[in-house]
This record gives C-alpha cells, sequence and structure tokens, in this order.
C-alpha cells in the first residue's frame, strides 16, 4: 500500500517538474536563441488546466496499463497451472493403472495361496509373485530416478557427437529387431565435421540410445531408419526419422509425459518412461526435442542441443 | 565359531518381522529395535558386529544414530537403509560413516550379500575406521586423494574425468568385492538404466588405459565376466599429513 502511494505521489510530481520543465525551456530557448523561435503564451488557468489533464491522462495510462498487464500475467499464471494440474491428474491416473495390475495379481495370488490344498505348483506361484513385486519396484525405481535426474549435478566436459552416434548404432546391433530393418548413419564431413559439444556422454548416449530404440521397436521390417546429425554454429541438431506406422495425432502432445502409452505401444514392452527421459536429459542440456509424425509415413524426433551449455 | 551379532533397527514392524529370520537363517544373531534412541543404546551397551540401520526413524533417525556414533569413537560396521534414493542421500549416509548403503525396496539376498562384505572388508583391526572415512586411500604406488579429487601414481598425477576418479573410488573402497555393473552405475551415476551398463566399461577402459593397467593381466582391476568388475589389490587409508 505504501509503495503504491509513492508511486502515485512520485508520478504527480514527476508530471509537474516535466510541464515546469518544459515551459520554462520554451521561455527561455525564445529570449536567447533567435533562430528558436516558437514562443508559447497562455494565461495561467490554461497552464494548470493542460497540466492537470496530463497528470489525469498519464495517471489514467499507468492505472488501465498496470491492470491490463496484472490480468495477463495472472492469467498466465492461471493456465499454467491449470496445465500443471491436469498433467499431474493424468500422470496419477496412469501411475494408478500402472500399479492396479501388479496389485491385483499378488492379491489373486495370495488368495490362491491360502486356498491350496495339496503340494501344488507353490513354487510356481511364488516365482510369479516375485515377478510382479519386481515389476513393481522397477516401476518405483524409475520414476525415482526421473525424479533424480532433474535436480543432480551433470558432466559438461567435451562430448564428440558423431562417435557417440556410432557407439548407439553399434549398441543396437543386438536389438532383436535390427536384422530387418534398414538403419543409416548420415554424418556430416564438409565443410567439417560435427564439433565437440559440452555435455555429460553418458546421458546423451542414453537419450539417443532410447529414441533409437524406440525407432526400431515400433517399426515393421524393411523399414528404414535415418540418423541424421548437423550444425549451425551455435548448436548441433540431431534427427531420428522412420518409415514406420507413425504416432496417432491425439497421442502426439502426451508422448513425453511419465508412463504415457500411445495407441501404438499399448502390448508393447517398456516402462512408459523413454521419452520423459529422453526429454528431461535434453532440457538438462539446455536443448529441446521435437517431434513430427504422420500416420503410416513415420515419425521425427529432433533433438537440438547448445555446442556450449 | 560364534555367529556375527548383527543389530536391525527399522521402525517398519512389518518388514523387521520378516527380515530378522532371514538373516538368521543365513548365520546371524539377530536383534531387533524400532527407534534410534535404542539402537544407540543397544550398540554403546552391548557392542554387536554389525548395524543394520533404517534411515527414516522416529525421534533420533538413522543418520543421527551414525554420527553420533562416530563422533563417540564407535566405528561398529553401518549398512544404511535408505528409501529415498536420491544421491544427496547416498552421499551423505557414506559422510556420516556408513560403511555401505541399500536402497528400499531391497532383495534381502542382497542385503545378506553386503553385510557379508562389510564384515569381511573390516575384519583385521577391530573397530578402526573404514576405507570410507579416509582422505586419501591408497593401493602400492597408487594414490586417490579424495578431497581434491587427484589421482597419483608413483607420485605423478594421472588425468581422469570426474565420473572415472568416482568410479575408481568406489572400487578403492571396496577392494576384492564383485561389484556388478549395475552397482557401479548406481552408486557412482545415480542411475541405473539396463541399456547403459556400457557407461561402466567406458569409464574403466579410461582407468586402465591411465593406470597402465593390462585387462588381460591386471594388477588393480578384474573384469568378472558377465558380471562386473573387483579392485584386486588391497587398499589402505591414508593418515592426514595435515
Amino acid at each position: 500500500m505504501n509503495r503504491r502511494r509513492f508511486f502515485g505521489i512520485a508520478l504527480i510530481g514527476f508530471s509537474l517538474l516535466a510541464i515546469l520543465g518544459v515551459a520554462i525551456g520554451l521561455q527561455q530557448g525564445a529570449a536567447s536563441n533567435p533562430v528558436f523561435r516558437l514562443q508559447v503564451r497562455a494565461d495561467l488557468g490554461t497552464w494548470i488546466l493542460l497540466g492537470g489533464t496530463a497528470i489525469v491522462l498519464s495517471l489514467l495510462l499507468v492505472v488501465v496499463g498496470r491492470n491490463v498487464v496484472c490480468h495477463l500475467l495472472q492469467q498466465s499464471l492461471a493456465s499454467a497451472q491449470h496445465e500443471y494440474f491436469l498433467s499431474r491428474l493424468r500422470f496419477i491416473r496412469r501411475l494408478d493403472h500402472e500399479l492396479k495390475n501388479p496389485l491385483a495379481t499378488i492379491y489373486a495370488q495370495l488368495a490362491y495361496l491360502s486356498g491350496r490344498t495339496g503340494g501344488d505348483s507353490l513354487e510356481q506361484v511364488q516365482g510369479d509373485m516375485l515377478a510382479q513385486v519386481e515389476r513393481l519396484s522397477r516401476l518405483v525405481a524409475h520414476l525415482r530416478k526421473l525424479a533424480e535426474l532433474e535436480e543432480q549435478a551433470i558432466e559438461r566436459l567435451p562430448v564428440d557427437v558423431a562417435s557417440l552416434l556410432h557407439e548407439v548404432v553399434e549398441a543396437s546391433q543386438v536389438h532383436p529387431n535390427y536384422a530387418a530393418r534398414r538403419v543409416h548413419l548420415l554424418l556430416p564431413q564438409a565443410p567439417w565435421p560435427l564439433p565437440a559439444m559440452k555435455g555429460d556422454r553418458d546421458l546423451l548416449w542414453l537419450a539417443f540410445y532410447n529414441l533409437l530404440d524406440n525407432a526400431l521397436k515400433f517399426t515393421r521390417p524393411g523399414d528404414l531408419i535415418e540418423i541424421r546429425a548437423s550444425e549451425n554454429g551455435s548448436s548441433v541438431t540431431i534427427e531420428i526419422a522412420d518409415t514406420g506406422p507413425g504416432i496417432a495425432e491425439d497421442d502426439l502432445p502426451y508422448i513425453f509425459e511419465e508412463l504415457y502409452r500411445g495407441a501404438n505401444a499399448q502390448g508393447c514392452e517398456g516402462s512408459g518412461l523413454g521419452l520423459a527421459l529422453v526429454q528431461t536429459i535434453v532440457k538438462r542440456h539446455g536443448g529441446s526435442v521435437k517431434v513430427r509424425s504422420r500416420p503410416d509415413r513415420g515419425t521425427v524426433f529432433t533433438l537440438s542441443l547448445p555446442i556450449a551449455s | 565359531m560364534e555367529a556375527c551379532r548383527i543389530l536391525l533397527a527399522d521402525d517398519e514392524k512389518a518388514l523387521t518381522d520378516y527380515l530378522a529370520p532371514i538373516l538368521e537363517r543365513a548365520g546371524f544373531a539377530v536383534t531387533v529395535v524400532h527407534d534410534g534412541e535404542t539402537a544407540l543404546r543397544y550398540v554403546l551397551e552391548k557392542h554387536p558386529d554389525l548395524i543394520v540401520l533404517d534411515l527414516l526413524m522416529p525421534g533420533l533417525d538413522g543418520r543421527q544414530v551414525c554420527r553420533q556414533l562416530r563422533a563417540a569413537g564407535d566405528w561398529t560396521p553401518v549398512i544404511m537403509l535408505t528409501r529415498v534414493n536420491t544421491l544427496v542421500d547416498k552421499v551423505s549416509s557414506l559422510e556420516e560413516g556408513a560403511d555401505d548403503y541399500l536402497c528400499k525396496p531391497f532383495d534381502s539376498h542382497e542385503l545378506v550379500a553386503r553385510i557379508r562384505a562389510v564384515l569381511r572388508r573390516r575384519r583385521g583391526p577391530a573397530n578402526q575406521p573404514p576405507l570410507i572415512k579416509a582422505s586419501r586411500l591408497r593401493s602400492g604406488d597408487l594414490t586417490l586423494d579424495r578431497r581434491t579429487r587427484r589421482v597419483y601414481r608413483r607420485g605423478q598425477p594421472l588425468e581422469l574425468t570426474p565420473k572415472a576418479l568416482a568410479l575408481l573410488e568406489y572400487l578403492m573402497l571396496h577392494p576384492d568385492e564383485v561389484l556388478t555393473r549395475d552397482r557401479l552405475l548406481d552408486a557412482v551415476w545415480g542411475w541405473d538404466y539396463p541399456v547403459a551398463t556400457r557407461a561402466v566399461d567406458v569409464r574403466i577402459a579410461e582407468i586402465r588405459q591411465a593406470l597402465e593397467d593390462d585387462p588381460e593381466h591386471p594388477s588393480f582391476i578384474e573384469t568378472i565376466i558377465g558380471i562386473g568388475y573387483r579392485f584386486l589389490a588391497s587398499v589402505e587409508p591414508l593418515e592426514d599429513t595435515r
């Protein structure tokens, strides 16, 4: 409140001073400078009237402007809050879904065990229960690691992106689908090869590998996968493109959210956290990741990473 | 031979009810307590061989118990159970003088293996500060200064990336122990994604090159095929010269 009052007084004072300054300046200018012949004559009443109008106008402008800015800020804040709220809600629903199945299975297994009469298949049930518990533990661990990654310190050392991409392609050759896809790595040589970028080599490897792994997983035999890299002096762009079935348009806005599974990914194995991980890693490097996809044509993920982050 | 006496301190009764019999079956004599104050009193009076300490407990938490024990000059080995697997927690449990940590949920067989490893590591002069408290570690002509983050071989500084140095430090803190790639990733990188274990191999190669350690005939780091790595040479803590 005090600040506002001070602001108002300062404003009025400033306006008066400004008008006074102009008046004196004009008078003196007319007297001392023969070239500057403009003279302003007015009664004192007119001056007061003009000054008053100026003050009222500037006050009005400030008040209206402030209100408009406040309103816009509030609106964008509210919509950001709402968006955050919605994405949390979606996450909790998905988490609920992921937890429900293994828990329901464990319940059923326990019921089976308590109603069991003979010594039949005890080991089988124990093994199945262990598998469900491991599935739950894995989920919890992955979520926790993703959260950790958002704040833990990452390495900032020069990384040779070209050799890293070579390594990623090499590592993916053990993927069961690798032999039935055509995987091409296209790296610039002229006028110069890719520059080294500053970052965490292991995390970048993980991000690139995840995208290539996805491409291998969701494409069909005979499909083409291209990994392309380029640079523009300030950032390196890496594209991982495929001629696969593409991602449904309805899924596209959500694929980077934790535990989201698109229509194509239903029934495919995976944690539902791969793309969230990619996005977190890229963000930690000060970069961005975008996706474009057309049903039955394919998908391209574009990573842009600053060279000196 | 008398069974090793283990104190299990965890406020989660549902867990200790099952964990205690498993540890007993593994050949340990187990005492269970459910809060930090009782744990502290028990250790100072009865001197168990090892403490399995939950980090989050009402009253005195695991970290405070560990700190008070160490401050009292008691170096009973501690394995800390953490619920929140943040790196900060791991680092701070080690800094409070815990010998190892395990994140919940864990496989009870893993806990038994860790207890055995810590007991083996701490055999030797009883109630001595563990390697984890030393600011410098020495293995033959290799010295790792944990404070200045530098490694020296025959007095000459070696060039290592921070990750490789942290990995070497972890290996030297767990000599003669087979460490899986997953565990190394978890401990040094803070994450363990199944496909990422090659990150460990890359840094091991870097360390070997710097140490001029032949993987075929290693004098420091041995590859355990299909599992991980082991630091072969013996490691001793160096007294602070300052």
